[in-house]
């Protein structure tokens, strides 16, 4: 629907019928225009697939493919049921993250779990303000995704079903939002620990903390690396299993399968008095450039 | 009933009536449109811009602040990264667009591209070219553009 708007608001300009605010347009900005709405209307159409799907149609998606992978993938299949695919457009960690954590709100009900997440993603927005952001450049991105959060827990006039969640996962208004959410969060973290972060960002490119937010984290579309989890996780004390499958192999024969857990670094988890015993609840398959989900048996 | 970006641009000239940003203003065109607002920066002192005031025109869609606004100059400009219809090569409303931008933060990001230019991408080779070669000569130019915005507004 909205792309045939934007079609319609352009013919418009094109024929020059329109308003006098359009006087200035002309084809320089129609070439940029219509390949971004292009864009949107490829994305519109991949959206509507985010399929469920059991492990073995990744085993078949490589089966003409390396032999390091499909023995991995056999591996996987021992503790893993299924993978969700997420939509390959450089927000897919985010996207990821989003679906895996509300749908496990879902499944769960566990109310001590939002409760400690609220008074995260509060401390967040204290830190985004202790850093200059404007309020209302952000806000309607919390309140999004609080809402989100509130609509899975039953029992409320307007709590969803998971088919529910799943369309809404799907819809782009929804779901960029929360992404534009993950991002906020994670610029923030990243600022404010900024001596902790700086060594890993000047690995990764020559820019400082703060252009390095502005450029590879608050914009859509920008890749997600191990700052961006390590941050979000932190920031919202959210543990991540990120799985590794790609076609490193150890020399010692017998082929395994590499994950990292990413641990919130002052983790509040009841869980982790004592011993480190923490597992997360979101796990994450990292093929080079794309995430997915992957569901445990 | 308002839309999300309606509100959002209310935000937005709530906040820069507010805090107006140094040598920048801009509003709506028009009372009944939100969407089409029209600006205007003034050239930093100390600088060949000094004197000059320019206009720009900002165009927000219906997906903002998802998507920039489309910014343009109205003002005729001799920049490395303004092409000749007024439409700028500017990181920030193009690739690294992120809603945490504002109209304020847009206007002050192009004020402070009319003195750092970054002739690695260049919109006007001319200028382009004068800038990191005969840099006397492309100041000359800045300045008579500069003067020239004021004679003809």
């Amino acid at each position: 629907m909205q792309n045939q708007e934007g079609l319609q608001a352009d013919g418009e300009v094109d024929s020059a019928t329109s308003a006098p605010s359009t006087q200035f347009d002309d084809w320089a900005n129609f070439a940029d225009n219509d390949i971004m709405q292009q864009q949107s209307s490829i994305q519109a159409e991949e959206a509507e697939k985010i399929p469920f799907e059991p492990l073995s149609s990744l085993a078949a998606e490589y089966q003409s493919g390396s032999t390091i992978l499909l023995e991995k993938i056999k591996v996987l299949s021992e503790q893993y049921a299924a993978i969700r695919r997420t939509r390959g457009d450089g927000n897919c960690f985010f996207r990821s993250f989003m679906f895996s954590y509300l749908e496990h709100i879902l499944e769960t009900q566990d109310r001590a779990e939002v409760d400690r997440i609220k008074a995260n993603v509060e401390q967040c927005r204290k830190t985004l303000q202790s850093l200059g952001y404007t309020d209302f450049t952000f806000e309607d991105f919390f309140a999004l995704f609080l809402e989100q959060m509130e609509s899975v827990l039953q029992g409320n006039e307007d709590s969803i079903s998971h088919d529910e969640l799943i369309l809404r996962s799907r819809d782009q208004s929804v779901s960029d939002y929360v992404v534009m959410f993950f991002r906020f969060v994670t610029s923030g973290e990243i600022q404010k620990r900024s001596e902790f972060f700086e060594p890993f960002i000047m690995g990764l490119t020559n820019a400082t903390v703060e252009q390095f937010c502005k450029s590879s984290v608050e914009p859509m579309g920008e890749e997600s690396d191990h700052v961006h989890i390590t941050a979000i996780s932190d920031a919202l004390g959210v543990p991540i299993r990120v799985v590794y499958l790609d076609r490193s192999s150890c020399d010692t024969g017998g082929v395994s399968v590499n994950h990292h857990d990413f641990i919130p670094a002052d983790s509040d988890l009841p869980s982790a008095s004592g011993s480190k015993t923490i597992s997360p609840f979101i796990t994450l398959l990292y093929r080079p450039g794309h995430y997915d989900i992957l569901y445990p048996k | 009933m308002a839309t999300s970006a309606q509100l959002r641009l209310m935000s937005d000239l709530k906040a820069i009536i507010n805090e107006p940003p140094e040598g920048c203003s801009a509003s709506p065109l028009s009372d009944d449109n939100l969407f089409v607002w029209s600006a205007t920066i003034f050239g930093p002192d100390e600088t060949p811009w000094e004197g000059g005031v320019f206009s720009l025109r900002l165009t927000f869609g219906n997906n903002y602040p998802e998507k920039p606004p489309r910014v343009r100059f109205t003002s005729e400009i001799f920049h490395p990264n303004v092409y000749h219809d007024g439409t700028l090569c500017m990181d920030i409303i193009q690739d690294a667009w992120s809603p945490c931008h504002n109209v304020s933060t847009i206007l002050t990001s192009v004020q402070s591209l009319l003195t750092d230019p970054n002739p690695a991408s260049p919109a006007n080779p001319e200028a382009a070219q004068l800038y990191q070669h005969d840099i006397q000569a492309y100041n000359k130019r800045v300045r008579r553009c500069a003067r020239h915005s004021i004679e003809s507004s």
